[in-house]
């Protein structure tokens, strides 16, 4: 046996980069494209088309039932969704009843951003959007099927009882609320629209049967729920950043409309040009083209690396 | 410094304890890793009290007032029960009455798996009533262009079944009868044909964990960017500088 | 249980006036009588013990499947009273839910509580017994009471006659309660929940990096799935590569462009080969609710 080590070859070098040299060029990847603002082409998806032609198809004082469950741990995709939703509600005036059965921590996420939302909306000309009087938060269910079949059932017998602050005041018992003026019935409700990173989706739609279910979902849950947006359970699906990018791009430049994208299926549907409509996913995916072209980088190279090893041991 | 300032800096320096796990094991690391331990649990204490036990059992079994003092609901003295049956659920570090630790548990896996029919149902049939789809073309060309088209005329193009059409609705219910198969026949079959459509199940399979792949490292490397924006938007650009360039 | 959660039932045996020295003695006699069932539970015998979880499970189980499979009126008005007594069951059944949705939410919530009371079993014993890290230990019991702490102070401020006015944002109204929690809150929980989660895109990376070898026919037709999901949905190469594609005279050239080969693909065979997988999935699923319903699985037997 010889002391000797063989040189690595240039197939094993690529095959054994540096674990942190990796991690340091993902980190510049993630970074450096944000503070380079490039408008990025895009060819919106189906769903994501259905998800914005919905919602613009409510009128003023339309109620819909928000499902959050979502907190800032996927506050990249999540966040992003909530934030587009809640512009476009509040710009269309729509009440919001939110409810969680996800996380304990994503009623404060849900009361947070929605703060912020209509206090940046109010700064950019919109009118007040306030707690109690537009939207109410009725709290965390830990049994996220037990809630999600009583809903279903008897949505005024689930939410009894919990209260919630009007402006200027102590908690009050949320049925006293405009939100939930002649809502008897989860029918009432125009749509479900749930933003989760959980399984509370499939839960949800395994038993809410009453209204039309839309979803904006996580980006490693997209391929699924597609699934069961091809079966028309869901009427509208936004998946990950993708899908972000996708409503932030019809909300700036409509469906259907004189420069705007295109949906034969659609007759002309405008958007809020432009309003403060630039947000996440549109911030983000430029970076995540270099974070792509990364992944797609290493994993040629891994591959290269095994067909040249494999090459020079046959040779 | 505003307070803002200080909460973006002090989360920018945590983001960076939780990222030095990517250099090593480190003291820094497991500092704020038991941070954000006490602080998950600590905030769950909150929530399952102000956001659910409050409503949902102590205001309806002591019932409720208004403002004014008035009485909004009476009080159903039976929730009462409920915590000494949620209770049982800690004995299971009793090591002689650890068995009724299930009874709660019991309440609601019943409940859950109770429901799961119902569930089962809603899930499935249109997801069935969606995979019968039709093979045969009721017209024999391609599907048209459907740019400049109105809705209804789009509509109209969308009710025929083209040959384009059928062959990719053949496609559709083979690969969903293939995957069934290497699902359902995963023991050893002599039928050459039940082997050979469990071997292509497989492989279409792969397509749909492809599709998961690729939108999962979309969803990983977001959250990345999310942090990144954090740190150096969020924080450095629009907080930390501003301040200090006003001052 | 019938008029459990109706406002302002006539007053039954069940209920009583909020404050009324009633109800808080029928509250105290329940919450004794379940202690003291707690305790008749601790003599029940071997045999005994295992019947219990079963008859608990199964009829918490039976109630839902009554409610799917009983025969419900198609149309019921809110003043309709029952026409028999099997409508009556079955008006019995539906009015039941929301009591029977809260119990579970209630039990739920009490479980959850089960793991905080478990991570400090544990922690408080490493302080006790000055076990090795048991700094750390102290660091996490800190926090832990720290934010539930300044969680309760600011949950009771907002509960009062001003609540409503002071916002989710930080503004003049603050007090130092109220910041302290958001310092907790959004400064150190929510960012580091962020953070703890992106820390996989690394690993991913690497992972992906070391282990994705198109060695085998499924390895390579993952990978190219894969491939093709990922410049489909990168904007900057899909909408290059298709603005080069001219169909307008071979129509059939359409199909090489990114994003139609995406679309066909995701609709036609991804989304396909997941539905088989879910069914496979859902078989599985209804056959263990079975298990779990008639306490077949060893988890709701007897150890």
């Amino acid at each position: 046996m010889s002391d000797t080590v063989a040189p690595k070859s240039f197939g094993d070098k690529l095959q054994s980069l540096p674990r942190t040299w990796l991690f340091l060029i993902l980190l510049l990847a993630a970074s450096v494209p944000l503070f380079v603002p490039i408008a990025l082409p895009n060819a919106p998806s189906q769903s994501s088309e259905d998800f914005f032609a919905n919602v613009m198809s409510l009128k003023a004082g339309d109620k819909v039932l928000v499902a959050s469950d979502w907190t800032k741990s996927t506050r990249g995709e999540s966040g992003g969704e909530c934030e587009a939703l809640l512009r476009m509600l509040i710009r269309k005036k729509i009440k919001i009843a939110m409810y969680s059965s996800g996380d304990p921590q994503a009623p404060q996420v849900f009361r947070d951003t929605i703060g912020e939302i209509a206090k940046d909306e109010l700064d950019h000309g919109e009118a007040p959007y306030q707690q109690f009087q537009d939207y109410v938060v009725c709290g965390y269910f830990p049994n996220a099927e037990g809630t999600a079949l009583g809903i279903n059932n008897n949505l005024r017998g689930v939410f009894a009882g919990k209260k919630d602050s009007p402006p200027n005041g102590s908690p009050q018992d949320i049925f006293n609320s405009p939100v939930f003026q002649g809502v008897n019935s989860v029918s009432d409700f125009k749509y479900l629209i749930m933003i989760t990173a959980s399984n509370t989706e499939r839960v949800t739609f395994e038993r809410v049967k009453k209204t039309p279910l839309m979803f904006m979902v996580t980006g490693v849950m997209t391929p699924e729920d597609n699934v069961y947006y091809l079966s028309g359970q869901l009427k509208g699906l936004i998946g990950g950043v993708k899908g972000v990018f996708d409503l932030e791009q019809m909300m700036e430049k409509g469906l259907n409309v004189p420069g705007g994208v295109s949906a034969p299926r659609f007759g002309p549907v405008p958007g809020f040009p432009g309003k403060h409509n630039v947000g996440r996913g549109t911030s983000y995916y430029f970076a995540l083209h270099a974070c792509l072209a990364l992944l797609i980088l290493a994993i040629f190279a891994g591959n290269l690396g095994v067909w040249l090893s494999r090459r020079g041991a046959r040779s | 410094m505003n307070y803002m300032v200080v909460r973006l800096g002090v989360s920018a320096i945590l983001t960076f304890g939780l990222y030095s796990i990517l250099y090593r094991e480190n003291k820094f690391y497991r500092l704020c890793e038991h941070i954000f331990l006490g602080l998950a649990s600590g905030w769950a204490l909150v929530a399952l009290w102000t956001d659910t036990l409050k409503s949902a059992w102590w205001d309806k079994m002591v019932g409720s007032t208004t403002d004014s003092g008035q009485m909004l609901t009476r009080g159903y003295w039976l929730y009462a029960l409920l915590l000494p049956i949620g209770l049982m659920g800690y004995m299971v570090f009793s090591r002689k009455h650890n068995w009724m630790s299930r009874i709660p548990i019991g309440i609601i896996i019943g409940l859950y798996s109770g429901q799961q029919f119902q569930a089962w149902q809603n899930r499935y049939i249109p997801q069935i009533s969606d995979t019968i789809r039709p093979v045969v073309p009721t017209v024999w060309s391609l599907r048209p262009e459907t740019t400049g088209l109105t809705p209804d005329q789009v509509a109209t193009i969308h009710s025929n079944v083209y040959i384009s059409d059928a062959l990719t609705n053949l496609i559709f219910v083979f690969t969903v009868i293939s995957v069934l198969a290497y699902f359902l026949f995963s023991f050893e079959t002599k039928s050459k044909v039940i082997s050979g459509l469990s071997l292509c199940g497989r492989w279409l399979l792969m397509i749909g964990f492809g599709a998961i792949f690729g939108s999962t490292v979309m969803m990983r490397f977001t959250l990345l960017i999310d942090r990144m924006s954090f740190v150096f938007q969020d924080f450095l650009m629009h907080s930390l500088v501003p301040t200090l360039t006003h001052r | 249980m019938l008029h459990l959660l109706l406002d302002l039932d006539p007053p039954t045996f069940f209920n009583g006036d909020n404050g009324s020295p009633a109800l808080i003695l029928k509250i105290v006699l329940a919450f004794l009588v379940g202690i003291g069932l707690i305790f008749a539970l601790m003599a029940a015998p071997l045999r005994l013990r295992r019947f219990i979880v079963v008859a608990v499970t199964f009829l918490s189980g039976l109630y839902y499947f009554l409610l799917w499979f009983f025969p419900a009126p198609i149309s019921r008005g809110p003043t309709d009273a029952p026409n028999g007594p099997l409508e009556s069951f079955s008006f019995l059944i539906a009015d039941a839910v929301p009591s029977v949705v809260n119990v579970s939410n209630i039990l739920s919530a009490v479980l959850i509580g089960l793991g905080i009371y478990s991570l400090l079993r544990i922690h408080l014993g490493r302080i006790v017994k000055q076990q090795k890290d048991w700094a750390f230990s102290l660091v996490l019991v800190v926090s832990l009471f720290t934010v539930a702490f300044f969680g309760y102070w600011d949950w009771i401020i907002r509960q009062g006659p001003t609540g409503g006015s002071l916002g989710a944002v930080p503004n003049d109204k603050w007090s130092f309660p109220l910041y302290a929690k958001d310092f907790f809150f959004e400064g150190f929980l929510q960012q580091m929940d962020s953070a703890m989660f992106s820390l996989i895109a690394f690993y991913i990376l690497s992972a992906a990096y070391r282990a994705f070898r198109a060695r085998s026919v499924e390895a390579t037709i993952l990978l190219l799935s894969a491939l093709i999901v990922i410049l489909a949905s990168m904007g900057l190469i899909q909408s290059n590569w298709d603005n080069t594609i001219d169909a307008t005279h071979i129509g059939f050239l359409k199909n090489i462009r990114l994003e139609d080969m995406r679309t066909w693909l995701n609709g036609t065979m991804q989304a396909a080969s997941i539905r088989g997988l879910d069914f496979g999935v859902g078989v599985g699923l209804l056959a263990m609710a079975l298990r779990l319903w008639l306490s077949l699985e060893p988890l709701g037997r007897e150890s």
